[in-house]
């Protein structure tokens, strides 16, 4: 049986994948608008690498070590501790009277980038799960997974719904919002506490590449289309649900890998807004 | 001593040291006092800037102290390049801004909020420009959102970081008599600009700051026109001219520096 029927039938294997997928889209869409609006695209694709990482040196401290970290919830806390960590790190960075922010990002990328290939080198066991953890094939997502993705969406949407306004204007502005009274480091260090949890969480369900595609194509379609904040917001995430999970359709229909599909998918959603754009002259 | 706060100084660094890691300029005295108007005056990367973020407590001293008053309210206008043009924001988007320290963490801009903010915007002039997009105004329009931003927060004092920057002149003199109609009206004004013909006819006290040559002179306009302290500043014999009403700057040319 094959096609809708059959797509139907196999629902058992691709709801809690698919659900994944829907909300990591959902999520990471609304998030990159602040990634993108902040010219932080860079710190978000530094993230993906140091949650990867983490995942590697778990793995490695099972093989070479013989710590035991085989159940999936040690492993998303040892990513989930280094993306965290970077996130407040990189996220908070103030641009320093010798270098730029963009060159400790860009150190962070290369070396975690770096030491994932040097990582994945050693590894003997876990070397075929990688592939799919950097490219994304969100084939099979454990419940669990689902769920500790719902409490991360759940909870960045209750902290952006709650404290948007000083998020707001620290990101737009930090030394006016400085100057005013708000604690510039503090906010920024929120905003970047929740992309920091969302993708380790997002990457273990689409990979590393569609998480990192998801902070980027989404926010940069909506702001083509929209021409104010709040719906920009409700934009890229309705791009970045819709992206993921026709995505997830597409690749099982045509039996491709799932996380490019995804991005591609999503690429093809900043047509409009660039035609749109251009047409007007902007 | 003068306390911060009730009748006296709105903010006071005492012997400070400022600069980031290493000082730029050091033993700065200086007060702010209700309904003051001080331009700092100096040299691209003279240390102004620098002196305007240890003033606002937004870097701390590395030496002396800073004292401010307990509930001492700042309306800050940066410099306009430091305003991303990139979010999509409008102009009454970015007044409301002014209100968020007001409404506190968590709580929601109510309508009292959006009120202030549109009569902030009424005040500079802009009051039909509330929702046209920050990034489709004009420099000078951009400029006065800024300044209404400031406005919004019902500050004490009001601080602006080379405000006139970039403006033809035309609009340089629009935003400094702005500036003077809020002064006008009780409010404390501090800002720095690297232009001091820009100011000479405005601010009631002057400081001039180089942290080059280690320059950091304040007093009344009176005292800080004289040619010896003109001298000082820009490296060269200066002339102060009066005509129709204002006053202009004619240092003498050769050698020198720009301010």
């Amino acid at each position: 049986m094959g096609g809708l029927a059959g797509f139907w039938e196999a629902r058992d294997i691709w709801r809690d994948p698919l659900l994944a997928s829907l909300l990591a889209g959902a999520l990471l869409g609304f998030l990159g608008v602040y990634v993108v609006l902040r010219r932080t695209v860079f710190v978000s694709a530094a993230l993906t690498q140091l949650a990867t990482l983490g995942i590697i040196v778990a793995l490695l401290a099972q093989e070479r070590l013989g710590v035991e970290v085989e159940h999936p919830a040690v492993q998303l806390a040892v990513a989930l501790g280094f993306s965290v960590a970077g996130a407040l790190l990189l996220g908070t960075l103030e641009a320093g009277r010798r270098l730029p922010t963009e060159a400790g990002v860009g150190m962070a990328y290369v070396v975690a980038g770096a030491l994932v290939i040097l990582g994945a080198n050693r590894l003997i066991h876990a070397a075929h799960d990688l592939n799919s953890m950097v490219f994304g094939n969100a084939v099979a997502v454990p419940f669990e997974d689902v769920l500790v993705l719902a409490g991360v969406t759940l909870l960045s949407a209750a902290v952006h719904t709650v404290f948007q306004k000083e998020i707001v204007f620290v990101s737009f502005d930090r030394e006016t919002a400085q100057a005013m009274g708000l604690d510039g480091r503090l906010w920024s260090g929120v905003l970047f506490l929740t992309v920091g949890l969302a993708i380790p969480v997002s990457a273990r369900a689409l990979g590393a590449l569609p998480v990192f595609a998801f902070l980027t194509i989404p926010a940069a379609a909506a702001l083509l289309v929209t021409s104010r904040l709040r719906p920009a917001f409700a934009v890229a995430a309705v791009l970045g649900l819709v992206a993921a999970g026709g995505g997830y359709v597409l690749s099982w229909f045509w039996q491709v890998p799932t996380g490019p599909t995804m991005v591609a998918l999503a690429a093809i959603f900043t047509v409009p807004g660039a035609v749109l754009r251009i047409a007007r002259g902007a | 001593m003068v306390s911060v706060g009730a009748m006296g100084p709105l903010v006071r660094l005492a012997g400070a040291a400022i600069g980031y890691g290493r000082p730029l300029l050091q033993a700065i005295d200086l007060e702010v006092a209700p309904g003051d108007f001080l331009a700092v005056v100096g040299p691209n990367g003279g240390g102004k800037t620098t002196l305007l973020r240890t003033l606002l407590g937004s870097l701390a001293p590395l030496g002396g102290r800073r004292e401010a008053a307990p509930s001492l309210r700042v309306g800050y206008v940066p410099q306009r390049e430091a305003v991303d043009p990139l979010w999509p924001l409008s102009a009454g988007d970015v007044v409301l801004m002014g209100r968020v320290r007001r409404a506190g963490p968590g709580r929601r801009l109510g309508s009292a909020d959006r009120e202030r903010a549109r009569h902030a915007l009424e005040r500079v002039g802009l009051a039909d420009l509330w929702r046209r997009p920050f990034q489709k105004l004009s420099g000078g329009q951009r400029q006065r959102t800024l300044i209404a931003r400031a406005l919004a927060a019902e500050p004490d004092l009001l601080a602006l970081d080379e405000p006139t920057s970039g403006m033809d002149p035309a609009a340089e003199l629009s935003a400094m008599d702005l500036l003077r109609d809020l002064h006008q009206g009780g409010l404390a004004v501090v800002m720095v600009s690297h232009r001091l013909e820009a100011v000479a006819n405005y601010a009631a006290r002057l400081a001039f700051a180089d942290q080059e040559r280690g320059l950091w002179q304040v007093g009344t306009l009176a005292e800080m026109l004289r040619p010896e302290a003109l001298s000082a500043l820009y490296g060269r014999p200066v002339t102060v001219r009066e005509e129709n009403g204002r006053r202009f700057v004619y240092p003498e040319a050769g050698g020198g520096r720009a301010a």
